[in-house]
């Protein structure tokens, strides 16, 4: 197969280089009968799929493991889908080009909810039996875990089981538990069954979940097996500086989204903005010490040969020892032109003389994130900075030369009046007045203040997650209003919303019924709906309509907080008392502080025996 | 400071890396070989290296030509020894030499190039046929086809200066495979693309080749004005 696709397929496709594997530090072995072949499957295309750390860190954990064999899978492009579906080839590993349906497990990571339908799409291009319920001896086992694994339920019908948490740890145990079983030559069911029995693994198809056939909502969902818990407990890694980093990464032949080497020094986050999933589900807040990155890092620019380093993180200026790590990457690698990156910045945690710092190679804009207009609307999703804060920032920015700043809002938010979309349109206004009070020999001879804002979409596991989400009616006079409001033509906006926002508000709060939606839609075509040119809002209505499920339900409705949740079944650590506390609080504007400044008794150090935050 | 100049080959395992693709390539294999490469000034630093000629995606090449400025000094064998550990399954560097600073460019250099690509025939055109064909094409003294200018504009352009010569010999009867050679020159660091020729023989005959991205192309050697 491998030689027939290299000669008559790739050539007909863009980029075929991205459909071979054998990119540097791809890691290649001589299979054998009792050699586990595990596929890491990203339901998105090469380049963006190539960006993703935890990929890196499961791909090279799985390969250190002799008796594993570790590949990649992406969503092929829709020229490689036509291409595979004419010659009637199946989907394939990169590194073995071994047809999907072969493999012992194929892992798909949920990263966003927009993936759902590549999913589906490529456990058909995998010739893989899309209902779980209907795999037989000899299948694949179909798990998934990242970030939207925190709500599996709409994949239930599709996914074996789901890793909770962090994966580090608990899928070594998943794969011994394979090998203890595959001596046994058990079924199917026994090996489900005793995976559900390793913390941190959700088999959906051990619950039953039933339905109050009134409102609609979840009556009681409860284990069918004794095996199975009642309540899933989300993993993490005590100690993450001691914890497995890959030394080697693929490096891709073709530019990727993020093409250099991603270090992640700290997990977890404990600013408790409210509207944000990720800081919620990774606490607690675990750092990486400086030797250790350090050193890390070193490795991985000798084995990639990258000219970057990007320091990744939920919020990279809180790291607690950030400027001796910036002057010591800086320090070592500016001889050798290897520019480094912070991602993800607050605007009040890092200094621009230290932004100047690092980019004495490359000057590139400032990006910055108030997320909301007013200080009202930024107190009650607890950002937790001023306009102060912002404003100093882009003075100091101005002065120092930069020309161009991009500031990211949501609307949308609970609560929100126009009041607040207008603040929006005055903290671009008061930004394009700072650069007009600098002297015009020190700034930039150019600016451009560019103000975007994103529909806000609630999310499982945070505060906001029992509020329904604005209408399109709603989001489209807000945006109308907030373009109507911006007079200066130095700023300028863009804003887009197809439709994707409230799709996404469904699935990230949705229940397993929205599983026949989603085949629905798959069998309508739809794939690569996080891409604007794919993504057809009407073939969704229509399956929500075939399916009689009401998408409405889902996005828009308001819940109660006695109400039983579809993702209430997971233990993330961080209490239910505790996120309702937080929305009651986020009603009335009240802020909660940052936690190393004050435990606000999220939970999560109650969680684990023997946790302590911030020691 | 010193300008290497050196040889390397591209087979199959990286026909499909694009010229970008392709320095980038280069660009960390000098890192992981921990060859240090001198960077432009200025405000977006570029790493001071080249190709003598840009590879199109699909082309195998026996025989292409790069350019590097490193830091210091080095020597030619610990260069191609070093990178040839670095580098793919793919590519790999066939000499080196280390060359004064007024050495021209490797572009400005360009003489020959010769390739052969294994093409299908359309059905009714047999091997006979097609030498025949290619003789008559050879003896035109001027073959216009219609190309796109940078501005994007279809400009008339005679194509027969870069044509030295070109022979078919039969590579495959059982697929009615035909391995077509030609050599091409280059005028003012000008070429034309050998499909392009195939597609100009189609279009002042009947169609012959059956012309679509599966043509494997591959360059057997390319000729500079210096001896290297």
């Amino acid at each position: 197969m491998n030689n027939y696709i290299e000669k008559n397929i790739l050539p007909l496709v863009t980029k075929p280089i991205t459909y071979l594997g054998n990119e540097v530090n791809s890691v290649h072995k001589t299979p054998n009968a009792d050699m586990i072949r595990f596929a890491f499957a990203f339901p998105d295309t090469y380049e963006v799929g190539m960006s993703h750390l935890g990929m890196k860190i499961l791909y090279g954990l799985l390969n250190e493991e002799k008796d594993i064999w570790c590949e990649r899978v992406f969503a092929p492009w829709v020229d490689m889908e036509e291409q595979l579906i004419n010659n009637d080839l199946t989907l394939y590993g990169l590194e073995s080009m071994m047809p999907l349906n072969e493999y012992d497990f194929v892992g798909f990571t949920l990263q966003y909810e927009m993936s759902f339908s590549n999913i589906l799409n490529m456990l058909k291009l995998g010739h893989i039996v899309l209902a779980a319920a209907d795999r037989k001896e000899g299948d694949p086992f179909v798990i998934a875990g990242g970030p939207c694994a925190y709500n599996p339920e709409p994949l239930a019908d599709f996914i074996d089981f789901f890793v909770i948490g962090e994966g580090e740890e608990v899928i070594l145990k998943i794969m011994e538990a394979y090998r203890q079983w595959k001596k046994t030559s058990g079924k199917r069911m026994d090996f489900l069954k005793t995976v559900a029995g390793i913390e941190g693994v959700y088999v959906p198809s051990l619950y039953n979940v039933s339905y109050d056939e009134a409102t609609g909502v979840i009556v009681s969902f409860l284990p069918i097996v004794d095996e199975a818990p009642t309540i899933v407990r989300k993993q993490f890694i005590d100690d993450l500086d001691s914890s497995y980093f890959p030394e080697k990464i693929v490096v891709s032949f073709t530019e990727t989204v993020h093409d250099r080497v991603s270090f992640e020094i700290f997990r977890g986050c404990g600013r408790g903005c409210r509207f944000c999933q990720a800081g919620m589900i990774y606490r607690p807040t675990r750092e990486k010490t400086v030797p250790t990155i350090q050193s890390k890092i070193r490795a991985l620019i000798e084995a990639t040969g990258y000219d970057e380093i990007s320091l990744s993180s939920l919020s990279t200026g809180d790291y607690s020892k950030i400027e001796t790590l910036i002057k010591n990457l800086v320090e070592e690698y500016e001889d050798q032109k290897v520019s480094i990156s912070l991602p993800s910045l607050r605007i009040d945690s890092l200094s621009i003389d230290m932004l100047e710092e690092i980019q004495k190679v490359r000057k590139a804009g400032l990006t910055l994130a108030p997320e909301a207009g007013t200080q009202r609307m930024r107190d009650v999703i607890n950002k937790g900075v001023t306009e102060e804060n912002l404003l100093d920032t882009v003075r100091t920015a101005f002065e120092k030369g930069w020309g161009h700043v991009k500031l990211y809002f949501m609307i949308g938010l609970p609560g929100e009046t126009y009041e607040d979309i207008e603040g929006i349109a005055d903290l671009g206004q008061k930004t394009v007045d700072e650069y007009m009070q600098i002297d015009k020999e020190l700034r930039n001879k150019s600016l451009k203040v560019v103000l975007s804002a994103s529909s806000f979409v609630p999310k499982a596991f945070t505060p906001f997650q029992w509020m329904g989400q604005n209408t399109r009616e709603e989001f489209k006079n807000k945006q109308r209003y907030l373009k109507a409001a911006i007079k200066d033509r130095k700023i300028s906006y863009s804003w887009h919303d197809s439709g994707v926002s409230f799709l996404e508000a469904v699935f990230a709060r949705g229940d397993r019924r929205l599983g026949k939606v989603l085949k629905r839609a798959h069998e309508k075509g739809c794939r690569f709906d996080g891409w604007g040119e794919y993504f057809d809002i009407e073939k969704w209505t229509e399956a929500f309509a075939e399916t009689g499920i009401d998408p409405d339900f889902y996005a828009l409705r308001n819940r109660g907080y006695d109400e039983i949740l579809p993702w209430d079944f997971i233990d993330t650590g961080v209490k239910k008392s505790f996120l309702k506390a937080e929305a009651i609080k986020a009603q009335e504007a009240l802020t909660t502080p940052y936690c190393p400044e004050n435990c606000s008794n999220c939970g999560i150090m109650e969680f684990k025996e023997g946790w302590q935050c911030h020691v | 400071m010193s300008k290497i100049q050196y040889r390397f080959k591209r087979s199959t395992a990286l026909r499909f890396l694009s010229h970008l693709d392709q320095q980038r390539l280069f660009q960390r294999a000098f890192r992981r070989a921990n060859i240090n490469i001198e960077y432009s000034h200025g405000f977006n630093p570029h790493p001071k290296m080249s190709f003598a000629l840009a590879m199109s995606v699909g082309l195998t090449s026996d025989w292409e030509y790069g350019e590097v400025i490193v830091s210091g000094e080095l020597d030619c064998n610990d260069f191609m020894t070093r990178m040839n550990a670095v580098l793919p399954n793919g590519l790999e560097i066939i000499s080196a030499k280390v060359c004064d600073e007024g050495t021209p460019s490797l572009s400005s250099l360009l003489e020959k190039s010769y390739y052969s690509l294994k093409v299908k025939l359309v059905p009714e055109i047999n091997f006979e046929r097609t030498n025949q064909i290619i003789e008559s094409y050879l003896e035109l003294p001027v073959i216009n086809i219609q190309k796109r200018n940078k501005k994007g504009k279809m400009v008339e352009k005679d194509i027969r200066p870069f044509i030295e010569s070109i022979s078919v010999c039969q590579e495959d009867i059982k697929n009615d495979l035909i391995n077509v050679k030609m050599t091409l020159v280059y005028i003012e660091q000008q070429c034309v693309k050998p499909e392009l020729i195939l597609e100009s023989i189609n279009n002042l005959n009947r169609a012959i080749f059956i012309i679509d991205p599966t043509i494997e192309c591959h360059r057997h050697k390319l000729l500079l004005k210096a001896d290297f």
